[in-house]
């Protein structure tokens, strides 16, 4: 017999006893050992015996003699591989668990060796760098020798792959797990161009791991209107998964926290002027402005060094609160976000004095003639200003109940603000910014272009804030080409909105009135009158506050549709009172000043006293729109003896029939009236032809008049949106 | 005669600390308290025995010992010196949790030249031995007991066979205890620089042991007992050949050869006795030396069982290392 024979004789009897008598099986073995104790095989069924019996103790101290005494043996390398890989796994099976307790059993240099030479038999980069990793974590003096360069595989690996985006497999091992190894450890000396290039890694990836958007499913839950959320949220049990990595290793815990870590250790590592461990936002920005006075003092490479200080501090400081701003006001946008019950908020102009002292307008409107005829409208805008000077303390004004954080949305958005303005206010610092930028597309982040344009409109830029909504809207078009209407609708809401707030703004009424118009498209309807809007009146109006106030309001149905409504009343009211005569500008004005009834009485009160002047009104939509029963019993005042005896043409087909009263108007009526009139039933009208023609006006009147007080319970503001469906066109007509 | 032998452990403790230096004592007195135990915890009120559990705990010395005695009183020579499965069960869970238990005395002991005449062993490492090769044969020998009572004599025989059934396996359990002592003591031996030079199981001892299964296995049928014989024989192999090479058997493979020669024919046996067929490729390494780190998994400390290795994790950490990395740009 020879020696081999003999061995397979002895592992065979052992094998074979295995399963009746378990003892018996190991005392073959150990009797084979004692005989060949270089043999491989009978070692390897003893480990096998022990390791399928998932003791852990004793297959562990097999192993280690299989690892020490046949370190060529292929079988001991893919067993190698296997416990290694179950080292890498977050399974909570108990094979995965009995491999990684057999793991650490081992002695720490065969541990040490075990995983070196497992990294060097794996040809996946992602594989190999795992490996490594789990040496280094366990091997703090493996960091010198090993982690930069597995970095750098990381670091190309992204770029060998074609990686779309900087959340991917490789980064975050790179950025998380390898490089606080790297720059924590402090046997490891990095020149600071390297380590301005980890930063840079670093913080693109996590701004955008956390302004990663919502899955499109399910992203726009604040286009309902809040009441109608009641279905729970499911986003929350959708876990967001790095492709390449388990759902584990994809969560990463307070990203802001680690990069502001990583930006305080580079800064101590490369000698910056100040640590900004443990400092607040507002602290960083003003030691920031404080470094940047002095910057242009400092030779070359001080200079060179504390630019990048600058550049790297307040850009963070800039996309976290800049993010944090977008979030309050949309967290819907963004994956992860707990607090998408919230209602979307939208910045606008504030117009809640819509209501108020028609003198104060009409002197201003006074003003603003005089403007237009210098041959330049007088505007709230300051494009052409220098924005750094402008707008400086405008103020926001929030609804506790739609934003309860407020206080610190506005604080995060003056933050985003002034880093902003910081990283533009030197040549060399606006530059650096730039670049990176460039390099990290941030002209392509949709969350960011969401700040930037509050921010313009912030500054009173409406013209460039005309441009940035545009590029908003293009990038809204990339992100959700394949988002039905309904649940776009948010977006196009929020457009549209501020469209009209800046060109409003801007003294450009006609198109304020057509964006507000195309917003009635989508609002949902029926909308509840009762639904009281919180506002208003501005709590304190000072004399001095050249600039007109802003708000961040709730972007739903709800409360869009009140606020399209007093913009439009604003761009009718400056026309209704003017010195000129336009009865159409007065009765929309009219129509519109039911909504929120009464707080447009003064308002009314000045209509009616010019309708009292004029002696006679023509307005033949009012007994479409108006149901104000106190407007209604004024009109009928308004006919009688009493009242003045005014001439009211107030129904449809007046202008028709009676030819003489005021031409131009008339005729323009007639040409409308196909297009104007939809909700008159034809037989009504035929009803007036057949009629006499003085009298049956009259009598019309006075059953026009009967009719529309039992109309007085219609949900007003349905009315109010038929109005500005129906008359879209007129309504355009009148301001142009 | 009914030994104080208390169910409460700690009035136990004294008298048995008193009896742990039965090595002092003729063996035959030994033997004769052993059987006194054994009669009364055993024999005279079955269910008793966990009484005598106890022993373990409260004197492993004794403990030693009294296997060291129950194993020269049961030498499986008649039927009635085979020990009760309750006893034999009591005596392998001992030695199974903690194999150690059968080196106690030796390890305590001032290594003498040699042992006095008439007391007892050092360890009970022959007995043992003794026991598990003989087992499979002895219990074959064995007649059945006269059926009594109602039982008939097939179900009486078939809960005697089920019996013996877990009786082997115990005896395999303590085999694999007895080989694991074995290699545990080639690193104490190793350690005190005794490798080679005292054998604690004497040639005599296995000589009469080899004797003793020849003549077994010629009593009985060897149609009929061909597996209890080649069971008897493996394990006499198996035993032989890793005292052998723990260095607690002085026999040289001649030695194995002269003294096997009369036993009936069995492949491993023949295996041992004429040794592996090459140098062990390990030229570092004498032959039929294993290294300690190899020495069984149990519970020792790790001093004892890896005396070449740090307990871990104990990692080399290397400040003075440079920095290898270079940029590249």
């Amino acid at each position: 017999m020879s020696a081999q024979g003999d061995c397979e004789f002895l592992v065979k009897r052992a094998r074979e006893l295995v399963q009746g008598d378990l003892w018996a099986a190991k005392a073959w073995l150990i009797t084979a050992r004692s005989l060949y104790p270089a043999d491989f095989n009978i070692q390897y069924e003893m480990y096998s015996i022990e390791r399928n019996a998932e003791r852990t103790a004793s297959a562990g101290r097999l192993l280690y003699d299989m690892f020490v005494n046949f370190p060529d043996q292929p079988v001991v390398w893919r067993e190698i591989s296997v416990i290694t890989s179950a080292l890498r796994n977050d399974s909570q099976d108990k094979q995965t668990q009995f491999l990684k307790g057999l793991f650490e059993t081992l002695p720490g240099r065969v541990q040490c060796e075990m995983l070196l030479k497992a990294t060097d038999q794996c040809f996946n980069t992602l594989e190999r760098a795992e490996m490594l990793l789990l040496l280094l974590r366990r091997f703090p003096e493996t960091v010198v020798q090993h982690g930069v360069g597995l970095g750098e595989t990381l670091l190309e690996a992204e770029n060998i792959e074609d990686q779309e985006s900087p959340v991917n497999c490789f980064r975050k091992l790179f950025v998380c797990d390898v490089l606080p190894l790297i720059i924590n450890n402090p046997d490891v000396r990095l020149p600071a161009s390297l380590l301005y290039k980890y930063l840079n890694k670093a913080a693109e990836f996590y701004i955008n791991y956390v302004t990663r958007s919502s899955p499109t499913e399910n992203q726009y839950p604040g286009t309902q209107d809040t009441s109608d959320l009641v279905s729970p949220n499911k986003r929350s049990a959708q876990k967001y998964i790095i492709e390449g990595l388990t759902e584990k290793s994809s969560q990463i815990t307070d990203p802001w926290e680690r990069i502001f870590k990583i930006l305080s250790i580079v800064g101590v590592r490369c000698e910056w002027q100040m640590d900004v461990a443990r400092r607040s936002f507002g602290d960083i920005l003003l030691k920031m402005k404080d470094v940047c006075r002095y910057i242009s003092n400092y030779d070359n490479e001080a200079h060179a060094k504390y630019k990048t200080q600058v550049v790297y501090s307040t850009m963070l400081v800039f996309f976290k609160n800049a993010f944090q701003y977008v979030s309050s006001i949309q967290p819907s946008l963004f994956q992860g976000s707990n607090a998408s019950n919230q209602v979307p908020l939208v910045l606008i102009e504030d117009v809640s004095n819509v209501y108020g002292d028609t003198d104060i307008e009409r002197s201003k409107h006074v003003h603003k003639k005089r403007k237009l005829a210098e041959g330049r409208e007088k505007t709230m805008s300051s494009d052409d200003e220098d924005p750094s000077g402008k707008g400086k303390n405008r103020l926001i004004t929030i609804n506790a109940t739609d934003l309860p954080n407020s206080v610190e949305v506005q604080e995060s958005f003056r933050l985003a603000r002034e880093s902003w303005e910081l990283l533009h206010s030197l040549e060399s610092l606006d530059k650096e910014f730039t670049r990176i930028c460039v390099s990290w597309k941030t002209d392509t982040w949709l969350w960011l272009r969401i700040f930037l344009t509050d921010m313009i409109i912030y500054q009173g830029q409406y013209k460039k804030a005309i441009a940035s909504l545009h590029h908003l809207a293009a990038l809204q078009g990339s992100h959700s080409a394949q988002q039905i209407m309904g649940q776009g609708s948010l977006e196009n809401q929020r457009f549209l909105i501020q469209l009209a707030t800046c060109h409003f703004a801007l003294g450009e009424y006609h198109l304020t009135c057509e964006k507000i118009l195309d917003l009635m498209c989508y609002m949902t309807l029926p909308i509840q009158e009762g639904a009281k809007i919180q506002d208003d009146q501005p709590t304190l109006k000072s004399k001095f506050r050249k600039v007109s106030e802003l708000k961040l309001w709730p972007c739903t149905s709800k409360t869009v549709m009140p606020y399209c409504l007093r913009l439009l009343l604003a761009c009718f009211k400056l026309r209704a009172f003017t010195d000129n005569r336009d009865d159409m500008a007065l009765g929309h004005v009219i129509v519109l000043l039911q909504h929120e009834w009464p707080r447009g009485e003064n308002l009314f009160l000045k209509a009616i006293n010019k309708i009292c002047q004029q002696a006679n009104f023509q307005y033949e939509n009012f007994f479409n729109y108006i149901t104000n029963i106190d407007m209604l019993e004024e009109f009928a005042y308004l006919r009688t003896q009493e009242g003045g005896k005014i001439h009211l043409e107030l129904l449809p087909n007046q202008g028709m029939l009676i030819k003489t009263s005021s031409p131009p108007l008339g005729l323009l009526q007639q040409e409308f009236i196909p297009v104007l009139q939809p909700s008159i039933q034809t037989a009504d009208r035929h009803h007036t032809i057949t009629r006499g023609i003085t009298k049956g006006v009259k009598e019309d009147f006075r059953l026009a008049m009967e009719r529309q007080v039992s109309r007085c319970g219609e949900n007003l503001m349905m009315v109010l949106h038929r109005f500005c469906m129906n008359e879209k066109i007129l309504l355009l007509q009148t301001l142009s | 005669m009914r030994l104080a032998l208390s169910r409460v452990p700690v009035p136990v403790q004294m008298p048995l600390e008193g009896v742990a230096c039965l090595q002092c004592t003729p063996a035959v007195y030994c033997v004769r308290l052993a059987q006194a135990l054994v009669d009364d915890y055993c024999s005279l009120v079955p269910g008793s025995v966990q009484t005598l559990q106890h022993i373990f705990s409260a004197s492993p010395r004794f403990c030693c010992q009294f296997i060291t005695a129950i194993t020269m009183l049961y030498d499986l020579s008649s039927d009635d010196l085979i020990p009760s499965p309750d006893l034999l069960e009591m005596v392998v869970s001992w030695i199974f949790e903690d194999p150690r238990l059968i080196l106690i005395t030796f390890l305590n002991t001032p290594i003498a030249t040699s042992l006095p005449i008439g007391f007892l062993e050092l360890t009970p490492l022959c007995g043992l031995i003794c026991w598990c090769v003989k087992a499979p044969l002895a219990y074959k020998r064995r007649k059945p007991p006269p059926p009594s009572g109602a039982l008939s004599g097939k179900v009486a025989g078939d809960s005697l066979g089920s019996c013996d059934r877990d009786c082997q396996l115990l005896y395999s359990r303590l085999h694999l205890s007895v080989l694991q002592v074995l290699m545990l003591l080639q690193g104490h031996l190793t350690e005190k620089n005794l490798y080679g030079r005292l054998g604690l199981v004497t040639g005599e001892q296995m000589a009469s042991l080899v004797e003793d299964v020849r003549l077994l296995s010629d009593r009985l049928n060897p149609l009929h007992a061909s597996k209890e014989i080649e069971l008897a024989l493996d394990r006499l192999a198996q035993v032989l050949q890793v005292a052998m090479a723990s260095g607690v058997l002085l026999w040289t493979r001649e030695n194995l050869r002269t003294v096997c020669s009369g036993l009936p024919h069995n492949n491993l046996l023949q295996l041992v006795i004429s040794g592996p067929v090459q140098p062990p490729a390990h030229a570092a390494l004498p032959p039929g030396f294993y290294p300690p780190i190899h020495t069984p998994p149990l519970g020792y400390p790790a001093h004892a069982a890896h005396p070449a290795l740090p307990a871990h994790p104990v990692q080399a950490f290397m400040p003075g290392v440079a920095f290898p990395y270079r940029p590249i740009r």
